[in-house]
């Protein structure tokens, strides 16, 4: 009972709902549904691209470039569509794209043996700019098909659909995480590479799968950023990536690999946004938002190396 | 022939002469780009991400890292422009910049070497503090330099004899100070050492906690120093000055050969990535290639540097 009160996850927990707790005592507008769905779509896309990036840390690889790559699919889902009328050429566009530079950035870490914090980086770099040459103006959507707004801005049951997507995508990932042998093979290679290598792991293979899932799930966090914003824009998800690893690390995952929880992670989005939330609602200035995800992060992880020393 | 062999495969010749083949191909491809002006214009440009990389470099060589330079490259020109226009002494303003970089490298450093969070870690929740704090303060607005003193205005604009830029006086001389204590003093010696084998340099004795303290305090001195060289060049503390920075200064220490894991590249090498990747910045531009180009070309080239580099010490 006590080793399970001790747990990340439930110390995470904890602090979540003391937070709200707090903040319903400061304003009960907390609790209205319309403030819960904000907070709640909100998070939604952060967490979609996370799952993928849980994996990633998990098996000690990071991608910096999912902001980048984010901002480029508003703009090719936003284009392909305006042009064919058509949603499910636009998303295959998104897909195909979202693979291959999944693809290039998995094949430049395992083949080139480029560290992935640089391989990335550069593809950030390469994303960014290729994003305006792709595109000089914002692309308004001029198809005005029902359906794409609908994706990030509907409700079905009251509930955003941006949240029912996270819902759809979440389940997948904690199966694969936790109960089969692939999402082991994860964690085996980022705590000791060369063991699970030596155990009959094809290390580069998952590290591929890593990257290339973590671009798949920006590719719809992507859509449904266009959706929501009804534009393509280049620069929309600048920062993205910092914002999805501190999430990703104060939910309990290791930059260094070999632990990682998908519940972890959405428990650290969640904390982030109703601070978020609340720094708005409490009226401190905005800027805040900043400030407080730093601090809150650098004591999450003191903490949680503090508690493993004890173990230790 | 052997020693032929050996010398082209030292890492900082090879930089070297890559850097040389852009450099006359610039000189071939673009009418302007080889003029003393163009290239003393280049030279004071990048003394700003110079010295951030030569500190960027100490540290990472000393085994640890600092995300946080581009946000501090803001937060620190505050102080800087505020004393100036408060108290009309450019030297208070400049002393109190440094000392503000002095003690943010002293709180990460603590928060990385004596709590034992991952350095990786800390700054990263520095850069958003810094950040954030910088957006308070100013309320996203610039804050003006309003001294006008001439000396400022010389230190990120001013050039000796009209023709060599201070800025690069300024990055030349940091650099060849810390080449020199990176290579010739036992202090940076010991450096090489915790960033490399850090149980090893502390059964050998080392104060390794002091000796990485003193690198984060290095590092975030020197992207002050970078700070005011660039609050003098845009006559502002700007909010969202060094958007990105750190981001560069990883590029083109890398590219120059540091190694992420510590202990390993030259700050010779981490001066030649500054200089190829402004070379080439430089040189698109002036055949009006447009900056998204140069970007892609950019990540192409450290893709295409660092793997090269990977897959020769695989053979090796």
């Amino acid at each position: 009972m006590l080793k399970y009160f001790k747990s990340n996850e439930s110390i995470l927990f904890f602090l979540l709902i003391i937070l709200c707790i707090f903040l319903s005592f400061y304003n009960p507008q907390f609790y209205s549904i319309q403030n819960i769905n904000s907070i709640l779509r909100s998070s939604s896309t952060v967490m979609i691209v996370a799952f993928g990036m849980t994996i990633l840390l998990t098996s000690g690889e990071v991608d910096l470039s999912v902001g980048a790559l984010m901002s480029f699919v508003t703009v090719i889902v936003m284009d392909v569509i305006n042009i064919s009328g058509s949603l499910f050429l636009g998303f295959l566009a998104v897909f195909i794209f979202c693979l291959m530079i999944g693809l290039i950035n998995g094949l430049v870490r395992t083949m080139l043996n480029v560290n992935s914090l640089i391989a990335t980086l550069a593809m950030m770099l390469i994303l960014q700019g290729s994003v305006y040459i792709y595109s000089m103006a914002a692309i308004y959507n001029t198809h005005l098909l029902p359906f794409f707004t609908f994706i990030g801005q509907g409700f079905v049951f009251k509930i955003p659909m941006p949240v029912i997507i996270m819902l759809f995508i979440l389940p997948f990932f904690i199966f694969l995480l936790n109960y089969t042998k692939y999402g082991r093979y994860f964690t085996a290679i980022g705590s000791n590479p060369s063991s699970s290598s030596l155990s009959g792991i094809n290390n580069n293979k998952f590290k591929i799968l890593g990257f290339v899932i973590t671009s798949l799930l920006v590719g719809v966090a992507g859509i449904i950023l266009a959706s929501l914003m009804d534009t393509g824009q280049q620069g929309s998800a600048k920062g993205f990536e910092l914002i999805v690893i501190a999430a990703v690390l104060l939910g309990g995952t290791s930059f260094k690999g070999g632990s990682g929880t998908v519940i972890g992670t959405i428990l650290g989005i969640l904390i982030l946004k109703v601070i978020d939330n609340g720094i708005i609602l409490m009226r401190i200035p905005q800027e805040f938002q900043l400030v407080v995800p730093g601090v809150i992060l650098i004591l999450a992880v003191y903490f949680d190396t503090l508690r493993k020393e004890k173990n230790v | 022939m052997n020693r032929l062999y050996k010398y082209l495969n030292n890492g900082e010749v090879a930089l070297g002469i890559i850097f040389l083949i852009i450099f006359i191909f610039f000189s071939f491809a673009s009418e302007y780009f080889f003029s003393l002006r163009n290239i003393m214009n280049v030279s004071g440009q990048l003394s700003i991400i110079l010295i951030a990389s030569v500190g960027f470099a100490v540290l990472l060589i000393a085994g640890e890292v600092d995300i946080s330079i581009g946000s501090l490259l803001a937060f620190v020109a505050i102080p800087l422009v505020q004393i100036m226009n408060h108290t009309e002494s450019v030297m208070l303003g400049i002393i109190v910049c440094i000392l503000f970089g002095a003690i943010i490298g002293l709180i990460n450093g603590f928060l990385s070497i004596y709590l034992g969070i991952s350095s990786l870690i800390v700054t990263l929740g520095m850069l958003f503090i810094l950040r954030g704090a910088v957006y308070l303060y100013t309320g996203q607005r610039p804050i003006s330099d309003e001294l006008y003193s001439d000396f400022f205005f010389n230190i990120g604009n001013g050039k000796l004899f009209g023709t060599i830029p201070y800025a690069a006086l300024v990055g030349i001389v940091i650099l060849l100070i810390f080449i020199f204590i990176m290579k010739n003093t036992s202090y940076g010696r010991k450096l090489y050492a915790i960033g490399g084998n850090a149980e090893v340099a502390r059964l050998a004795g080392y104060n390794i906690k002091l000796l990485k303290l003193s690198a984060f305090v290095i590092c975030s001195v020197l992207s002050s120093v970078s700070a005011i060289l660039l609050a003098s060049r845009i006559g502002s503390a700007n909010h969202v000055a060094g958007d990105l920075f750190e981001f560069q200064v990883v590029a083109a220490v890398v590219l120059g050969g540091v190694s992420l894991a510590g202990g390993i590249g030259t700050l010779t090498g981490a001066a030649l990535g500054v200089l190829i990747l402004a070379v080439i910045s430089n040189g698109l531009g002036m055949l009006n290639v447009e900056s998204q180009w140069q970007m892609v070309l950019n990540g192409i080239i450290i893709i295409l540097a660092v793997g090269f580099d990977e897959l020769k010490r695989r053979k090796n």
